[in-house]
């Protein structure tokens, strides 16, 4: 025990001293340390342009060092490198200047609105511009001038054209994305469920959007999905290398993702500050990313598809060889075995048929349970990215817990639902018991008993929408029945008040008969034998008298039973909460399990899901080894 | 106690049983009610009878839920075959076959009870989608024979404890394979507990949402709980007459379910509770 104890703080030491890894050193900074607002790579991948917010747009070479500054009079929104050197800029000085490859104005037109987007093919013939809060796109020439206003119908929040100049995408206010051919004529258009922040469309017409839903879809020129990478920030950047084939997204956490068309994760990876801008050469050999806080990193995107690969691979490698030491270990045991005992071994043998009609439960048990459990254990100690790389982290997602103010949240909540949902889960189910067990005919005890059971047949999700719309403001029945006797005053939007929302949850199922309480307490109180409860009549005592004293005692192993059931069911239960409320309104009914499916499906954010999988286990598992104390000193 | 004082206290019984009874049905008759009703007869009154019935809600209700309905009836009945055979074999085993280890098996199982589903849903799900079967039928039916062989092989292995070991020892003498007494003697004598089993894990299956909503994407096979959701997200307060159509139909296989099974069923919430 000592032993096992000391191990355990050597790694609890172990895992603090991990410092967390940032990743790489930008290949430039800008000394004022502002956002990076635009980026555009050369044909060639050898040069970078970015615009800034500190209204200047700069010349790097793909080592860092800065070719020419040029300063405009607003923040830089645009930058597009051209073939011949030269430079598209635009501003929210509301002109569009034209640049020769040293930095010095050929030529700026004024376009009398902040000048938001800017896209154009690198041989620069056709150009894009979008004005602040415009709802149409502008086409222009080399020279500047409009050739044509695409309408759009709503404000146009960002755009782009693909390096061909065949297929411009674009995302408007009302959340849609639009796919327009080289004429301008309008392809399809596509709802997202989240603001748009970012596209990019390839020479093939594959679109990637970016949504403040942490989300990249991917769709094909026609306008079908073809994936989507779930990020675990708003997404602020997209960009898609010109053959369609790679996919990179920045996130506001400073994320920075690869994936392919299908929107599998191939790599990723974390700096410091906010994702700004992220950028393929054509190529796509090399991509750049800009950060909030003004740095520009370059990585070699085979390097980087490498490495993702090579995680991946390690992973795999390390899987197989645990698989082959296992399989080694198992056979030096029957070596050993074979050598030293062979009697046990023929013992083995003759059981073989055992063994194999055990073959089937245990390798779904194997594959299918204790995996999972082992791997969310270990995977809650790290930034986990399946697929990708994943990084050691030692507790971070368990401190991360502690200050989650969701998770806090939902803790009080939690503890509200647990004493509520014990006394729901006790009394009315005793109340009902009891009276069916005092019924004198075994007929009516019967057809009552099937009665409640009869509760059962709605499928549960039915129920909790039957519920949903019994709280609903204006036509539900909850307030209907309040109007009805006269205290109209009270009703309410039960479900979108913080102030009653839970409470509105925990009403659910009113009157709380539970079929599995009323059956395991009415199965306890026919096992009762008759004469002991005789033996108290004929001592004179009345039903109240021999509730209290006869089969509130015996059924005290029934009572340990659902109170640990209930429990266990309460702090795993989010599916009700998740249908009826989704945690809302606010964080009025979050609970820890609710935040734990919210960070795994809304965030991505599978380690710190397992963390809280983990940390529920532990609570669960310190329940049942306190009831099973209890049980253990109440027998003796 | 006099008769008459006898009644008086059985009468009152009887009326608190009912307003128990009433309340806790109250929720499936006021669904019943509305889902032959339009809009605005909902809104007319709650307990006001439907007339004249809207048929033509039930209609609507099945073209939108019968795939939902249907997917998730086959994956609850291959699903609980699954689990009853698993069970059957192991429970057996355990319970009159003795080899080396057993113990240690035994408690393998038992331990894998401790760990609740929050904490292996996630990374079940990485495990489901590394091997590619998110997103197929296979996810679901997996997922609930790995998970509901474990308490159907404890239920299993405490009823067929219970056999009579000279019967099988006769078989035997008489000549009888290991399988023969299996499949002719042991599971004939096991049929309660394996529709107990059978029922419960059906019902089990019927009622999953967080799984399916985690792992299923294609309506095409998607089950019963999300497509409810997703059809009353779609249809809301427009018309709710169509909606609580739709809870009644999703009703009817649990109704033909329990019509000849509730007895099992009940045997299984008290036996299994009990000894777990």
């Amino acid at each position: 025990m000592r032993a096992i104890k000391s191990i355990l703080l050597v790694l609890l030491l172990l895992c603090l001293w991990i410092p967390p890894i940032y990743a790489s050193v930008p290949i430039w900074t800008m000394e004022q340390g502002l956002t990076i607002k635009a980026m555009s790579i050369s044909e060639d991948g050898e040069q970078v342009a970015v615009g800034t917010q500190n209204a200047t747009a700069i010349l790097l070479q793909q080592d860092g060092t800065q070719q020419f500054e040029f300063a405009a009079k607003n923040v830089v929104t645009g930058v597009a490198l051209l073939n011949d050197g030269q430079m598209l800029v635009s501003s929210d000085d509301r002109h569009l200047y034209k640049l020769d490859a040293k930095g010095e104005e050929i030529w700026s037109r004024d376009f009398r609105k902040m000048i938001k987007n800017l896209s154009a093919t690198p041989d620069g013939k056709r150009v894009i511009i979008t004005l602040h809060n415009e709802s149409v796109i502008r086409l222009l020439d080399e020279q500047g001038e409009v050739l044509q206003e695409i309408p759009v119908g709503i404000a146009v929040k960002t755009a782009a054209l693909s390096p061909n100049g065949q297929w411009l995408a674009a995302g408007a206010a009302n959340q849609y994305a639009y796919m327009f051919g080289p004429s301008g004529e309008q392809l399809f258009q596509i709802p997202l469920d989240g603001d748009i922040q970012h596209v990019a469309v390839g020479d093939n017409g594959t679109l990637v959007v970016g949504s403040s839903n942490n989300k990249a879809v991917i769709y094909s020129s026609e306008g079908d999905s073809l994936g989507e990478l779930v990020t675990k920030d708003k997404v602020t950047s997209v960009h898609i290398t010109n053959d369609g084939a790679f996919v990179a997204v920045a996130d506001y956490s400073g994320n920075y993702y690869v994936a392919d068309e299908g929107g599998s994760l191939l790599w990723s990876t974390k700096e410091v500050g906010a994702g700004q801008q992220i950028r393929f050469s054509a190529d796509g050999t090399r991509l750049f990313a800009g950060s909030d806080q003004g740095a520009v990193f370059q990585y070699e995107v085979g390097a980087v598809l490498a490495q993702g690969k090579q995680a991946a691979m390690t992973q795999k490698m390390l899987q197989i060889g645990a698989v082959v030491v296992s399989i080694v270990l198992i056979a030096l045991l029957f070596l050993w075995l074979w050598r030293k005992k062979p009697h046990i071994l023929q013992r083995l043998w003759r059981s073989k048929l055992a063994y194999a009609m055990l073959l089937p439960s245990f390798t779904l048990l194997i594959i299918f349970l204790y995996i999972p459990a082992f791997s969310g254990l270990i995977h809650s100690l790290y930034d986990w990215n399946p697929g990708a790389r994943s990084e050691f982290i030692g507790l971070d997602n368990f401190r991360r817990m502690l200050n989650d103010p969701y998770v806090t949240k939902g803790v009080g909540n939690l503890l509200i639902l647990i004493v509520t949902g014990l006394i729901k889960a006790l009394i009315p189910p005793l109340i009902v018991a009891e009276l069916i067990y005092h019924l004198r005919s075994k007929r009516s005890q019967y057809v009552f008993r099937t009665f409640f059971v009869i509760s059962m047949v709605i499928p549960s999700v039915g129920m909790l929408l039957v519920w949903q719309d019994m709280y609903d403001p204006n036509i539900g029945l909850v307030n209907q029945v309040l109007r009805m006797i006269g205290l109209g005053s009270l009703s309410h939007a039960w479900l979108g008040d913080p102030n009653t929302a839970l409470w509105a949850i925990i009403m659910m199922g009113f009157p709380f008969v539970g079929i599995l309480q009323l059956l395991v307490l009415y199965s306890g109180l026919i096992a009762i034998p008759d004469e002991v409860i005789e033996a108290a009549r004929i001592d004179g005592a009345k039903s109240f008298r021999i509730i209290r004293t006869i089969h509130l005692p015996l059924l005290a192993g029934q009572f340990k039973l659902l109170i640990v059931l209930g429990l266990i069911g309460i702090i795993q239960d989010f599916g009700s909460i998740l249908i009826v409320t989704g945690g809302g309104p606010a964080d009025s009914t979050y609970v820890p399990a609710l935040q734990m499916y919210f960070a795994a499906t809304k965030f991505n954010d599978l380690g710190y899901a397992s963390a809280l999988g983990v940390s529920m286990f532990a609570i669960i598992m310190i329940i049942t080894v306190i009831n099973m104390k209890f049980i253990k000193t109440n027998t003796d | 106690m006099n008769t008459k004082a006898r009644l008086v206290q059985q009468s009152a019984l009887y009326v608190l049983i009912t307003v128990f009874v009433g309340l806790t049905l109250a929720p499936i008759v006021f669904t019943l009610i509305s889902s032959f009703k339009n809009n605005a007869q909902i809104l007319g009154g709650i307990w006001t009878l439907p007339v004249p019935a809207q048929i033509g809600n039930y209609a609507e209700a099945f073209a939108a839920i019968w795939r939902y309905t249907l997917n998730t009836v086959l994956y609850a009945a291959v699903g609980g075959t699954l689990v009853v055979a698993l069970s059957a074999v192991a429970g057996y085993t355990f319970a009159k076959k003795e080899f080396l280890g057993k113990e240690l098996l035994f408690m393998m199982m038992l331990a894998i009870m401790m760990i609740p589903g929050v904490m292996t849903l996630i990374p079940s799900y990485v495990l489901y989608a590394n091997l590619g079967l998110v997103n197929t039928p296979w996810v679901i039916i997996i997922s609930a024979a790995a998970g509901g062989q474990i308490f159907g092989t404890f239920l299993c292995r405490s009823f067929m404890a219970g056999i009579s070991n000279e019967l099988f020892d006769a078989a035997k003498i008489d000549g009888a394979g290991e399988f023969v007494v299996f499949t002719r003697m042991v599971l004939p004598l096991s049929v309660p507990v394996l529709m107990t089993l059978m029922i419960m894990q059906s019902v089990g299956i019927y009622n999953d949402y967080i799984w399916p909503l985690l792992t299923i994407k294609s309506n095409s096979i998607q089950m019963i709980g999300v497509g409810l959701t997703q059809f009353t997200n779609q249809f809301g307060i427009s018309n709710m007459g169509v909606e609580f159509a739709a809870y009644i139909i999703s009703a009817i296989p649990l109704v033909l379910l329990f019509s000849f099974g509730m007895k099992y069923y009940i045997q299984g919430v008290t036996q299994g509770a009990l000894k777990i």
